[in-house]
C-alpha cells in the first residue's frame, strides 16, 4: 500500500462485462491506466442466468483489461446490481454516557452500530450502511462530533441491501475465477462516484444509470446520498418492445435501436419508413420510423416517471438544485436529456467521469462510468481504512463475514 | 344542396351506393349493372370471398389487418373495429357524395358492425345519408333478428333516415310454401327497386320534376325508419291495378303506414301517363294520408304501357335531437309496440323484441313494418306523464350504458410474448407488468 496501488473496478452488466484498472497513487488521485470490455451473455436485467457464459466474458474482459494495463489483476471491486437490491434510510441513537459529556469515538461507533441495526428480512443482508449526517442532542448537520459535548447523539444513514444468495453469484464467479473481491458496491453508488463532483453532491443532483438490463438511480444531497434505487427495465426492454411492435428478430430490432432510435417523436418521421431489405428474408420488408420512435419515447418516458414519481415520493424532488445527470449505454440515445428534461422538469446532463485522470476513452464513455466509480470507491475504501480504523475495520469486516471471505 | 359551391358543374346530384357485408354487396352487385348513370357503387365487405364475386362495382376490403378478408362471423364488434381502422379511406369514398344509400344487410356482423359508422362518417362529409336495410326472416333465429334489430336503431341514430325491409314480409305477400331462392329473390327486387326508384326519381329528367333538394326536405336530419314502395303496372285500368299493389305492399300495412306519414314523395313514371290517372292516384293517397305533406314528380320514361309508382313514405320526426324523445317515445302509449328501433338487442326479448315487430294489439295479420311517429312535443303532456317520462327515462340510463360497454368492448386479439424476458423474474411495479411493451399497456395503436 506504499506508493502506488493498483484497483480494479468490475461490473458484470446485461449487455457488456466492463474491467477498469485504475493507479492510486499518493492521496486521492486516481489514474485509469487501463480498460477491458467484452459482450456480456449470460446475464438477464443485472443478474446472472448462466453462470457458465458470465464466467467466460469476464475472463475475457479481465484478460484485455490486464494486457491494456501491463497489470496482473488479483483483487476487484465488483459492482452489484438487480431489481432485489433496496435502498432505504434508517436513524441510530445512542445516549452518551460519560461523565463529562464529551462525544468520544467509542460513542460515534456505538450509534452507527445503532443505526445498522435494522429489521431487514432473514434473506437480505447490507451491502452499504452510508453515514449521513449526526445530530447531537437535537442539534442537525453535523458532519463529526467527535469532541463535541451532547447528551444524545444520533446518525442518519442510508442502507442499501439485497437478498443475499443473489449477491453472492457474482461474487462466487468471479472466485471461481481466482481473483478475490475487495469489496462490492451498489451500481447505483459507484455511478454517482465516478460523475458527481463536491458541488454537484452539495447542491443535489439524480444520477440516472441507464443500463440495458436495469436503471439505477442515487439522489445526493447536502453532500450525501438520500435515496438509491433500482428499476429493472433497461434499454433491453426498448429492444424488446421494437421487436414485438415491429415484429423484426431481437437482434435486428436492438441494431435499428442504434441505428434509428430517438427518445422524442420527430414529427417529420411519421411516415418515413426503414428499408430492411438487406438482411431480412422478406424483400422489400421496411418499418415504419414513427412508431420505432413512438414505441421508444413511450417506454422511456414511462422509465423516467416512475424513477420522478418514486423521488417525488420521497420527497427529494425540490433538492435537486444541480439537475440530472445521465449515464450508462441509454445515455446515448439521442434527445434523451430533452425527454429527461421534459420529465423532470431540470436541467440534464450526460455524466462524464471527470473526477479522475487517465484514458481518455473511458471517461468519456458514459457506459464505463460504473467501473470507474468502483475504482474511485476502492480507493476510498483503501484510504479510509487506515485513518479512521475502527469505523473502517468494522465495515471490512462486515463484509468479510458477509461473504465468507 | 349539402356543399354549395363546391360542384358547381355537375347538374345531377352525385349519388353514392356502398353495399356493406354480404347482403349488401350482392344487392349492389345487382343493382350497379341497372342502376341510372350517374350512380357510383361500392362493395365493401371483411370477407374477401364475397368481394371476389364482384365485378359491376369498386370493391374495398374492410380491416385488411383484423379479421385479414376473413369476414367477422356475426361479430359487429369486429367489424366495428375493422371499419374504423380503414376510416381513412372510406372517408375518400364518401367524400363529396350528396346522396349515399348504405345497402346493408342486419343481423350479421359487417352489415350491422358497420353500417353506423359509415353513416356517421358520410353525414360527416355532408351527404343525405340514407340506409337501406334488410332484416333476416323470423326463423333465423331471435339472436340474429335482436342483433338486426339493435345495428338497425343504430344505423337510424346517424342515417337522415333508414328505409326497412323485414324479408319476413316476403311471406305475407306470396305463399308461405315459396322457395327459399325465390323468396330471397322478392326481397332483393323490393330494396332493389326502392334504391332504383329514389335515383331515378333524381337523376332523370321530368316533366314535374322532384329534385335532390325535396328529398333532402323531406328527410334530412329525421332520423326516421320510412318504406319506399315502388310499384308497377300495366293495363287498361292500371291506376286501380297500382293503387291495389301499393296498398297491398306489406310496407303498406293496409294504409295504415300512409295515415300516419309525416310526408310522401309520390312519383310517376311512365310514357304517357294523363292528368287524370294522376289525379286519381293523388287523390287516393291523399284521402288515405290526410295529415301527410305530399310531393307530386312525374316523367316521361318507361316503357309505353307501364305505369311506375315510387312512393317514399318519411314520418316528421323530431330534427335531430331525439335523445330525450327516444326514451318518452318508448312510454308513449300509442307507441309501446311499434318502437322496435329502441329495443335493447342484448336483453331478453320484451313486447318490443324483433318478433312483436309489427303486431300491434288487435292487428295480428299485420306486416312488419316499423315506423316511429312523431315525438309528443314536451308542451302537450301534462305535468304528471313528464315527470313519468322523465323517471322513465332516467330509469333507461344504466341499461343503455350497459349496453353501450358491451358493444364496444373488444377482447386482445393477440396475446402479448414477452419475448426475451418470458422466462425471467418479471418485473412487476405497483401490478403492472413492465416487461411488457409501454405502448402495449397503454393501449396505443400504432397505425
Amino acid at each position: 500500500m506504499n506508493g502506488s496501488q493498483i484497483i480494479v473496478g468490475l461490473e458484470i452488466g446485461t449487455s457488456k462485462v466492463c474491467v477498469a484498472v485504475g493507479e492510486v497513487s499518493g492521496g486521492q488521485a486516481v489514474n485509469i491506466i487501463g480498460l477491458g470490455q467484452a459482450k456480456s451473455r449470460g446475464v438477464r436485467k443485472g443478474e446472472i442466468i448462466d453462470v457458465a457464459l458470465a464466467e467466460e466474458d469476464v475472463r475475457n474482459a479481465i484478460v484485455e483489461a490486464e494486457q491494456v494495463a501491463d497489470v496482473e489483476i488479483r483483487s476487484v471491486f465488483l459492482g452489484v446490481t438487480g431489481s432485489h437490491i433496496r435502498g432505504f434510510n434508517n436513524t441510530g441513537v445512542h445516549p452518551v454516557v460519560s461523565a463529562d459529556r464529551e462525544i468520544t469515538g467509542d460513542d460515534i461507533q456505538d450509534v452507527i452500530k445503532n443505526a445498522k441495526a435494522i429489521n431487514l428480512p432473514t434473506d437480505h443482508s447490507v451491502v452499504h450502511v452510508i453515514r449521513q449526517h449526526f445530530r447531537v442532542d437535537g442539534q442537525d448537520g453535523v458532519l463529526n462530533p467527535e469532541g463535541m459535548l451532547g447528551a444524545k447523539i444520533e446518525v442518519d444513514v442510508h442502507v442499501v441491501s439485497g437478498r443475499y444468495n443473489r449477491l453472492q453469484n457474482p461474487i462466487r464467479l468471479v472466485n471461481g475465477l481466482h481473483l478475490e473481491v475487495d469489496d462490492i458496491a451498489s451500481s447505483a453508488l459507484a455511478t454517482s462516484l465516478a460523475i458527481l463532483g463536491t458541488e454537484q453532491k452539495e447542491l443535489g443532483t439524480l444520477v440516472i444509470d441507464l443500463g440495458a438490463g436495469v436503471t439505477e438511480y442515487a439522489v445526493y444531497s447536502a453532500g450525501v446520498i438520500k435515496h438509491t434505487g433500482v428499476l429493472a427495465v433497461g434499454g433491453d426492454h426498448v429492444s424488446n418492445d421494437l421487436a414485438y411492435g415491429l415484429k423484426v428478430p431481437l437482434a435486428r430490432a436492438e441494431q435499428i435501436k442504434i441505428e434509428h432510435g430517438s427518445a422524442l417523436i420527430d414529427p417529420g418521421a411519421r411516415d418515413r419508413k426503414i428499408d430492411l431489405s438487406d438482411d431480412s428474408l422478406i424483400p422489400g420488408r421496411r418499418v415504419n420510423l414513427g412508431h420505432l420512435q413512438k414505441i421508444m419515447s413511450m417506454r422511456l418516458q414511462e422509465t423516467f416517471e416512475l424513477i420522478a414519481k418514486d423521488i417525488g415520493q420521497a420527497g427529494l424532488i425540490e433538492y435537486l438544485r444541480a439537475g440530472v445527470v445521465l449515464s450508462g449505454g441509454g445515455a446515448r440515445i439521442p434527445h434523451i436529456t430533452k425527454l429527461a428534461r421534459d420529465v423532470f422538469n431540470l436541467p440534464v446532463a450526460i455524466g462524464r467521469s471527470s473526477t479522475v485522470s487517465g484514458v481518455k476513452n473511458a471517461l468519456d464513455e458514459p457506459e464505463f462510468a460504473t467501473s470507474v466509480g468502483l475504482i474511485k470507491f476502492g480507493a476510498f475504501q483503501a484510504q479510509a481504512a487506515p485513518r479512521r480504523a475502527g469505523f473502517g475495520r468494522v465495515i471490512r469486516r462486515q463484509v468479510a463475514a458477509l461473504f465468507g471471505r | 344542396m349539402s356543399k354549395p359551391g363546391k360542384k358547381p358543374t355537375t347538374a345531377n346530384p352525385t349519388i353514392r351506393l356502398i353495399g356493406l357485408g354480404e347482403t349488401g354487396v350482392k344487392l349492389v352487385e345487382t343493382l350497379a349493372m341497372i342502376a341510372p348513370e350517374g350512380v357510383v357503387a361500392h362493395s365493401l365487405d371483411t370477407d374477401n370471398r364475397s368481394l371476389s364475386r364482384c365485378h359491376q362495382s369498386r370493391t374495398f376490403l374492410l380491416g385488411q389487418a383484423i379479421p385479414c378478408g376473413l369476414g367477422t362471423g356475426g361479430d359487429s364488434a369486429l367489424a366495428r373495429a375493422a371499419v374504423e381502422s380503414d376510416s381513412d379511406e372510406l372517408a375518400g369514398i364518401v367524400d363529396d357524395a350528396d346522396l349515399v344509400f348504405i345497402v346493408a344487410g342486419m343481423g350479421g356482423g359487417t352489415g350491422t358492425g358497420a353500417a353506423p359508422f359509415l353513416a356517421n362518417l358520410a353525414k360527416q362529409a355532408g351527404a343525405l345519408v340514407v340506409g337501406v336495410a334488410a332484416t333476416p326472416f323470423d326463423c333465423e333465429g331471435i339472436q340474429r333478428c335482436n342483433q338486426a334489430i339493435g345495428g338497425l336503431r343504430d344505423l337510424k341514430q346517424v342515417a337522415d333516415a333508414v328505409f326497412h325491409f323485414p324479408n319476413q314480409d316476403v311471406i305475407q305477400l306470396a305463399d308461405a310454401d315459396l322457395g327459399l331462392h325465390r323468396a330471397l329473390d322478392i326481397a332483393n327486387r323490393h330494396l332493389c327497386e326502392a334504391v332504383l326508384g329514389v335515383s331515378r326519381m333524381l337523376l332523370e329528367p321530368g316533366m314535374l320534376n322532384v329534385s335532390f333538394a325535396d328529398l333532402q326536405s323531406l328527410l334530412r336530419d329525421r332520423h326516421s325508419l320510412g318504406a319506399v314502395v315502388h310499384v308497377e303496372a300495366t293495363g287498361d285500368d292500371r291506376t286501380d291495378d297500382a293503387m291495389e299493389k301499393l296498398l297491398s305492399h306489406p310496407a303498406i300495412r293496409g294504409g295504415e303506414t300512409l295515415k300516419e306519414a309525416g310526408s310522401l314523395l309520390v312519383n310517376f313514371s311512365g310514357a304517357e301517363v294523363t292528368m287524370a290517372e294522376m289525379n286519381a292516384v293523388t287523390s287516393a293517397i291523399g284521402d288515405r294520408a290526410s295529415a301527410a305533406r305530399l310531393v307530386v314528380g312525374a316523367s316521361g320514361h318507361g316503357s309505353g304501357e307501364t305505369l311506375q309508382l315510387t312512393v317514399v313514405i318519411a314520418h316528421a320526426g323530431k330534427l335531430a335531437e331525439s335523445e330525450q324523445d327516444d326514451a318518452s317515445l318508448k312510454t308513449s302509449p300509442s307507441s309501446q309496440a311499434s318502437a322496435p328501433g329502441y329495443s335493447d338487442p342484448f336483453t331478453s326479448p320484451r313486447a318490443d323484441s324483433y318478433l312483436d315487430l309489427g303486431s300491434e294489439p288487435g292487428s295480428s295479420n299485420r306486416g312488419g313494418f316499423a315506423y316511429t311517429p312523431p315525438a309528443p312535443t314536451a308542451d302537450a303532456l301534462s305535468p304528471e306523464c313528464r315527470n313519468d317520462l322523465i323517471q322513465e327515462a332516467a330509469k333507461e340510463e344504466p341499461n343503455r350504458a350497459k349496453r353501450r360497454k358491451i358493444v364496444q368492448e373488444m377482447l386482445p386479439l393477440e396475446i402479448v410474448s414477452k419475448g426475451r424476458f418470458e422466462n425471467s423474474e418479471p418485473t412487476i411495479h405497483k401490478g403492472e407488468d413492465l416487461d411488457q411493451p409501454t405502448y402495449i399497456r397503454r393501449g396505443v395503436i400504432l397505425n
